[in-house]
Order: C-alpha cells, then structure tokens, then sequence
C-alpha cells in the first residue's frame, strides 16, 4: 500500500499532479453547474417580473 | 524616444559591465521595441475613428483591408522603422560590437513590420471597448510571441557572430503571413466595431 | 438533404437546449466511469516504465489536460468561425460557453506539466517552444474571455471575439508540431503518430481510454454551460417558460 502512494519516490510530485488535474474536471463540473442553477433562477425572475408587468 | 529610454534604464539599472548587458541585450533591444509599438498602436485607429474619417472609409466603395494595410505600412515607418534605424545608438549602450549592427538594425526592422500587423489587429478588435489600451496589450502579446522569439534569437545570434538567416526568414514567413491575413482580420475587426 | 435539417435544429437554440438536457446525463455518466477505469488502469494496473519509473503515470493526468486546452480551443474557433459565416446565436454562445473550460484546463496542463518536469528534466519551467505556446493558449483565453467582457453590445462582442478566437488558432499547430520542428526538451509524440503507437499496450489503453473519457466530460461540461448562455441570451423568449416549468 505504502508502495502504491510512495510511487517509486515519485509520489510527491505525482499525486498533486492528479489532484490538480482532478481537481480541475470537478471545479469545472461545479462551476457549471452553478452557472446554470443561477441563469435559471435569473429566467425565472425576468419572467415573473413580466407576467407583473402585464398583468 | 520611449524606446530610448527603456534601453538607457537598463544598463543604469542592472549594471555597468558591458559583457553581461550584451547577453541581455537581445531582450531589452525587442522589449523596448514591442512596449513602443504597443504605445504607438493606441493611437493607429483611435482618432480616425473618434473624428469619423474610419466610418466614411468603410463606407465608401474602396477596399477597407487596403487602406488598413496602408495605415499599417505608415505607422511602421513612423514608429517601427525609426526604431529600427535609432537601434545601433541604444545597441552600444548595451555591449553590442559594432559588426553586429546591420543585423541588428535588419532585424528590428522586419520584426517591427510583422509587430506592426499583428499590432492592427487587436487595435481594429479593441476599438470600441472599455478599457481599450489594457485590453489592446493582452491581445498582441499572444499574437507578438512568435515575433520576440525569433527576433531576439536574430539579434543574439548577430551578436554571437552566428548566421542570422535561419530566424530572418522565419520572421520574413511571419511577414509575408501577416501582410497577406493581418489586414483582413483587422479590417474585420474595425467594421465590426463601427456597426 | 438530413445534414440540413440538423443545420437548421443546431440554429434553433429551444433544441439545441432540449438535446443539451437530454443528452448530458449521458456524456456525463459515461465520462466519470471512463475515467474511473482508466484511472485504475492506469495506476494500478499498467507496469512501471522502464526510465521514469512510476512517473510516467502523470501521462494519465497531463496529456488529457493538455490535449483538452487544445481541442476546446478549437471547437471555440470553429464555433466562433461558424457564428460569423452563417451568423447563428447558439454558434456564438457555445463559443462564450467554451472558454472558461479551456482556460482551466490550459492551466491545470501547465501546472501537471510542471510537476512532471521537475523531478525528469530537474527544472519546473523551461522556455522551450511547447511550453511557450501553450502559456500563449494561456493568455489567448484570456485575450478571448477579456474582450467580450470589455464590449457592451453583446452581438459586437460575438463577434469581435470570434475574430480573435479565429486569429488565435496559429497557435494550435505551433504547440503540437513544435516538439517535430525544434529541438526540445519535451517528448516526441508517441501516441499521435502516423502508424502504429509505440508505447507497450498494458500503458495506452489507459491512456486512450482517459482521453475518451475527457472528450465526453467536454462534451458535459459544454452542454451544461451552453444551457445557461442560452438562457441568458434569449431574455424573454416564450420557450424559456416552458423549459423552466
């Protein structure tokens, strides 16, 4: 076990690597999410405010 | 004269020794030059375009891209050609011998057209932005990298007495590729931002 | 004439909207089990290499970080390219909605890189051409994302940084020929030649297969985004109330 995280003395450097770049596809996967969430909300809004609008 | 005086600031700033201001030499000589052309490319469109003399040309039957490119040709013989020929003064307060010159000058001079071009590009593309001078310099850096490269590795290899005709015509490719889109783009840029 | 009325359903943004909803799920599951495997194949499975030791594994993280700065790029370019020939919105928006995702990666493909040269080459930076023109991709994300964010009208800046996105992609072909064209210190391509690959088989399957799996998480990823561009773009367009209900 202590082999695999050790990775041949490499592992200091290997295992940020694959944090980063992991890290990245999650942070993206978020933020697009997020991003989606709150133009949806934002849709949401506009269109109440409208309906107010001309009703 | 802004040019001038990057290469003055340098040796005064860094060091007297003539040996270690020429291996920097390249690198001050072409980064004072993209900082010069990046000022004086503010101005290539900005008042044509403020006084309405840029609308009326695209308006008109000619060929906008021609008379961009003309505009290019006038502004590199304004900035970038004076620099060019100016460069020996600065080069010999940098350690740069004296065979190296022409080279130097040659090289400048090139590089300085093709900066010109790419230059026309990002100011057609920031004409109507915000923060336009900001954003004029963040979008010919990419664009200028290739140039820097090659003209710093021509002036270095002028100084180290190596043949510079390897990265001279790479920097005539980039020259002649310029020429040929460059004033496409920018004219493309430039009626985009007068819709 | 099929091609044409798949033209004509891209222009639509309700149905480009509608298979984006549909379709992400799907990219999505498919990536994250695609990089689970090749995760495990490639750290687990695949045999250490005979120079770099266990090293070599960052293969797994870095070259589908890099490959992904590049292919976003040019999906942004030919959308962007797309947008101003045919003059198509949805174009536009998935061009807006690419960037942010590439500049990301560019980063993380420069920040594995880094923390793979520094044990093999003992530098964590060297101005080698690759390297250069990926930091220029960099700053061309950047270029890209400040200019639409420094022109009010939303059309202009379409259209403005489109033109730039199409200028940018020079640099594309300068970071993958310039390991062929100079001498440099970063590897030939061993994967993406012409002819057969030469890296031992128990090692590329992991390989290609994250690389799939990175393709289809861009494709998530951008149907996710451009759903929200969509949505931010069309204001008051009556199929928005139907999709919100």
């Amino acid at each position: 076990m202590s082999e695999f995280f050790s990775m041949s003395g490499y592992g200091v450097y290997l295992w940020p690597a694959f944090a980063l770049g992991f890290g990245v596809v999650i942070i993206n996967l978020v933020m697009a999410l997020n991003t989606l969430s709150q133009a949806k909300q934002e849709a949401k809004r506009r269109l109440e405010m409208n309906a107010e609008r001309t009703s | 004269m802004f040019f001038m005086i990057v290469a003055t600031l340098f040796p005064l700033t860094l060091t007297p020794e003539l040996s270690r201001l020429r291996d920097a030499a390249p690198g001050v000589l072409w980064v004072g030059a993209l900082l010069s052309s990046l000022l004086a490319l503010e101005f290539l469109f900005r008042e044509d375009a403020q006084d309405g003399t840029l609308e009326q040309f695209a308006l008109s039957g000619q060929s906008l891209t021609w008379m961009l490119f003309a505009k290019t040709c006038t502004h590199w013989l304004l900035t970038g050609l004076p620099l060019a020929l100016s460069a020996p003064v600065a080069a010999v307060g940098l350690g740069v011998p004296a065979g190296a010159m022409w080279s130097v000058v040659a090289s400048l001079a090139l590089g300085g057209f093709a900066l010109s071009l790419v230059g026309a590009i990002s100011a057609g593309l920031t004409l109507g932005a915000r923060r336009g001078g900001v954003l004029l310099s963040l979008l010919t850096l990419p664009l200028a990298v290739p140039i820097l490269v090659f003209g710093a590795d021509a002036t270095q290899r002028a100084i180290t007495g190596d043949a510079i005709a390897p990265p001279m015509y790479l920097l005539g490719a980039i020259a002649v590729l310029g020429v040929t889109l460059a004033p496409l783009a920018a004219a493309a840029a430039v009626r985009i931002g007068l819709e | 004439m099929a091609t044409w009325t798949w033209f004509h359903r891209f222009g639509s943004p309700p149905w480009v909207y509608g298979f984006a909803a549909r379709w992400t799920p799907w990219f999505g599951g498919a990536a994250a089990i695609a990089m689970l495997v090749a995760l495990y194949g490639g750290l687990v499975l695949a045999p250490e290499d005979y120079q770099q030791k266990d090293a070599f594994r960052m293969v797994y993280v870095h070259a589908p970080t890099a490959w992904l700065s590049m292919m976003v790029y040019t999906t942004m370019a030919v959308a962007a390219a797309v947008g101003l020939i045919w003059r198509m919105k949805v174009a536009h928006a998935a061009a807006a909605a690419c960037a942010p995702v590439g500049a990301w990666f560019t980063v993380a493909a420069l920040g594995t890189g880094m923390l793979w040269g520094k044990p093999m080459w003992g530098a964590y930076w060297v101005w080698d051409p690759r390297l250069t023109a990926e930091l220029v991709l960099l700053f061309l994300y950047f270029g890209y994302m400040g200019l639409r964010a420094g022109i009010e009208d939303p059309v202009k800046a379409d259209k403005a940084s489109a033109v730039l996105a199409v200028v940018g992609v020079v640099n594309i072909p300068i970071i993958k020929y310039s390991v062929e064209w100079w001498n440099s210190l970063h590897q030939t391509p061993t994967v993406m030649k012409m002819g057969k690959p030469t890296m031992d088989t128990d090692m590329l399957w992991p390989l290609l297969l994250m690389f799939l799996a990175f393709a289809l998480y861009f494709a998530t990823v951008l149907l996710i985004r451009l759903r929200a561009e969509l949505l931010r773009r069309e204001r008051n367009a009556s199929w928005i109330r139907e999709v919100l209900s």
